[in-house]
């Protein structure tokens, strides 16, 4: 047993203030570098956080035991394995490396091994969707895992890698560029150009570009900066939604290593825009090993007086970025709960109004941008509004990043115009075969041959970019299962249809796994998802049937009277 | 007698406020739209501005009132319940919000007719 020092814990813990601030906001930071030092967060440890930030030890433990990278009572083994278990890495065999891993370890999933060196866990997506099946051992990623390829893994992490044949990068796979992607773009040049206009005129361009939220909701750019802007407040904040949680997309992560300056630029040219002085990046738990770059970028752009005082020689513009990490919580990925994150709390999404552009971090005015929609900013105000909007549609202007897996040749990254249709898109991936499309990840909807020739676009199927395949064999009512599980794990808790109406669409699937579903009920379920779309307090819980309806209304005779396997 | 253009969505609002304007011997013209409001204001002229905040889209009075103020010097009352109904905190500023007086929704047509009586002084 560890024998817990008291002194030297209020000792770390107030060096642990010196660096991240004495406010509640302070709190998850400091408990994700407790819990790196203890591997675990011993009660003792979260009581004396509780009296260090003067908040009550209740707190502490609510927080804690919200987010799934926190642990409680257990110690985590010294490499902590988590196997992605999203439908894409499903599908390319995940079943078989999971199987290899207990057996090489000894021990089930959830479970450590009893010399305290592994962790074995299922986690959610790992934006690896194209190279699947992807797993992470601590902050390193391994994609196109194998089952001959675990006792290697295992042998790397005795030798705590100090030899290795894994590469510790694992590159993605562009397959095809468009204008934003092949931008030829200096750190600093989109933000200089922006500095040459005033905070209104920046914002006219983003208006005049049509640009709308890459993030997947599509809300207007220019109206979310302007409304900001107007506020009244001395403080206000730019955060950067680097969360990128939803089921089968990874692009982000991409843009997040090769575009990092021009996504920074977008954050600062933001706060220029809103008159904001401080900017957040909120960066998923599970990309980690990103954060390293991100540091090193922000160091160098200090250097370079693209942040801090006076940036770029603009008298009285001021601005800085501070890196947050996720703790594997993928409601947090929702603009209201990331705030509730930033702000020290359990990620629960608030109501709305009042919004964030006006009451958002610590109630002050915040703008919450993807990372894709800081980036086609930064390009937009060095390349100009026509060039953004000759591409896409009406309503939907400009190309999009793509992220594509599932049953194709050629999953990846593609940058493509709004308004291709599906029957297009597939035809570049190479997928025509597919018996269904999988449209904006898991709360996004199904899209059955019959449909095909429908467009990707705000104004018909809306998606921040996650396409998923399914070819010919695929069982529709596992996909159905599996996304139904994501959400019953996912879901905050706060509205009860969503809490408990997505267990009972799962018990339902279950049901129809066995074959003991009769229409009649089916139907009812179909009600309830309904309720739980219109009831439900935030984006997760109105999403969370979509897959469930589109799923059961288009592939019905595939799923009903099964004759369920024999064990 | 002066002009006063007045932009809303809301058709009654309008109606409401043109009597009370047209009452006290001014001539009124109106738009519902920031589009529409453009064009007529290019047309008429007016020399003064009764600007909604909210229409189509919920910025589209401020960015109406920037376009404005770039293109004339004409004084704009700016006369909106976004407060209200977004929990937003507005007020005028010299940039963003540029504006002469920013009132609150309701207003009582006394207090409406004397901030337009002092805006054209
Ligand atoms: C459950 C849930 C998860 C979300 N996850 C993300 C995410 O990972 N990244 C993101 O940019 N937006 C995500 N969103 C959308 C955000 O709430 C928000 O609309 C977005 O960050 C706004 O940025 P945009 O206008 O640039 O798209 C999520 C929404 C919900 C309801
Ligand atoms: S809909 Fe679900 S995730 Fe969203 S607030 Fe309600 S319980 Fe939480």
């Amino acid at each position: 047993m560890q024998v817990l020092d008291r002194t030297k814990i209020i000792q770390e813990i107030s060096d642990l203030k010196k660096t991240y601030g004495d406010d509640r906001s302070a709190l998850l930071p400091i408990l994700q570098d407790l819990q790196e030092t203890y591997g675990y967060l011993p009660d003792l440890v979260m009581q004396e956080t509780a009296h260090a930030l003067e908040i009550h030890p209740v707190e502490v433990e609510g927080v804690a035991s919200f987010y799934s990278f926190f642990r409680r009572k257990e110690k985590q083994g010294k490499y902590v394995l988590r196997l992605c278990q999203t439908i894409s890495c499903d599908l390319a065999g995940k079943v078989n490396v999971a199987r290899q891993l207990e057996n090489e370890l000894g021990i089930k999933f959830g479970e450590t091994t009893k010399d305290g060196m592994f962790t074995l866990e299922y986690t959610n997506c790992l934006g690896m969707c194209d190279q699947g099946p992807a797993m992470l051992v601590n902050d390193r990623l391994f994609a196109k895992v194998t089952p001959d390829k675990v006792p290697y893994i295992i042998v790397d992490c005795r030798r705590d890698f100090l030899k290795s044949d894994f590469p510790k990068i694992v590159p993605s796979d562009v397959r095809k560029s468009g204008p934003i992607l092949s931008h030829d773009l200096k750190p600093g040049e989109g933000l200089k150009a922006a500095l040459n206009h005033t905070r209104a005129e920046v914002i006219g361009i983003i208006r005049e570009s049509g640009l709308r939220g890459r993030g997947g909701a599509g809300f207007p750019t220019a109206v979310k900066w302007q409304l900001a802007g107007a506020a009244q407040s001395d403080k206000k904040y730019v955060v950067c939604n680097a969360d990128e949680g939803e089921p089968g997309t990874f692009k982000d992560r991409y843009l997040l290593f090769h575009h990092t300056d021009m996504i920074l630029d977008g954050m600062t040219i933001a706060a220029y825009a809103i008159g904001a002085k401080k900017g957040f990046f909120y960066l998923r738990g599970e990309y980690l090993y990103l954060k390293k770059y991100m540091l090193e970028a922000l160091e160098i752009r200090r250097k370079n007086n693209l942040l801090g005082k006076d940036i770029a020689g603009k008298k009285g513009f001021d601005f800085d970025i501070e890196v947050r990490m996720g703790a594997g919580a993928y409601v947090c990925g929702e603009e209201t709960a990331l705030i509730e994150s930033l702000e020290g709390y359990r990620g629960e999404p608030r109501n709305r109004p009042p919004f964030p552009v006006d009451t958002g971090f610590q109630k002050n005015p915040t703008i919450v941008n993807n990372v894709e929609t800081f980036l086609d900013a930064t390009l937009i105000c060095v390349k100009g509004a026509k060039w953004f909007n000759e591409h896409g549609t009406e309503k939907s202007k400009g190309t999009k990043i793509f992220s594509i897996s599932g049953d194709c040749e050629q999953p990846g990254i593609y940058e493509l115009p709004f308004g291709i249709t599906i029957a297009q898109l597939l035809k570049e991936v190479k997928g025509e075969n597919a018996k269904a499309v999988q449209i904006g990840g898991a709360s996004g909807k199904c899209v059955a041959r019959k449909d095909f020739n429908r467009t990707i676009a705000f104004e018909d199927i809306s998606s921040g970019g996650s396409i998923i395949v399914f070819g010919p064999s695929v069982d529709m009512l596992k996909v159905a299962i599996n996304f139904m599980e994501f959400f019953v794990e996912e879901s905050c808790g706060q509205c009860t249809p969503c809490r408990d109406g997505n267990v009972k669409l799962l018990e339902g699937l279950k049901l129809l796994e066995k074959g003991r579903c009769s229409v009649t009920y089916l139907n009812e379920l179909m009600r309830l998802a309904e309720t739980i779309q219109l009831a439900s307090k935030c984006g997760l819980g109105q999403s969370s049937p979509n897959a469930f309806l589109s799923i059961l209304e288009n592939f019905k005779s595939e799923i009903l009277g099964r004759v369920p396997e024999k064990a | 007698m002066a002009k006063v253009l007045i932009v809303d969505d809301d058709p009654d609002f309008v109606s409401a406020v043109a009597i009370v304007l047209e009452n006290a011997g001014y001539k009124v013209c109106k738009a519902h739209s920031r589009q529409e409001g453009m064009q007529v204001f290019d047309k008429e002229q007016p020399n003064l501005v009764v600007l909604d905040v909210m229409m189509q889209e919920p910025d589209d009075g401020f960015v109406m009132a920037q376009e404005l103020k770039a293109r004339a010097k004409v004084p704009i009352l700016m006369l909106t319940s976004v407060g209200q109904v977004t929990g937003l905190d507005f007020d005028k500023d010299s940039e963003m919000v540029p504006v002469d007086v920013f009132e609150q929704k309701p207003i009582m047509p006394s207090v409406l007719l004397e901030r337009i009586n002092q805006l054209l002084q």
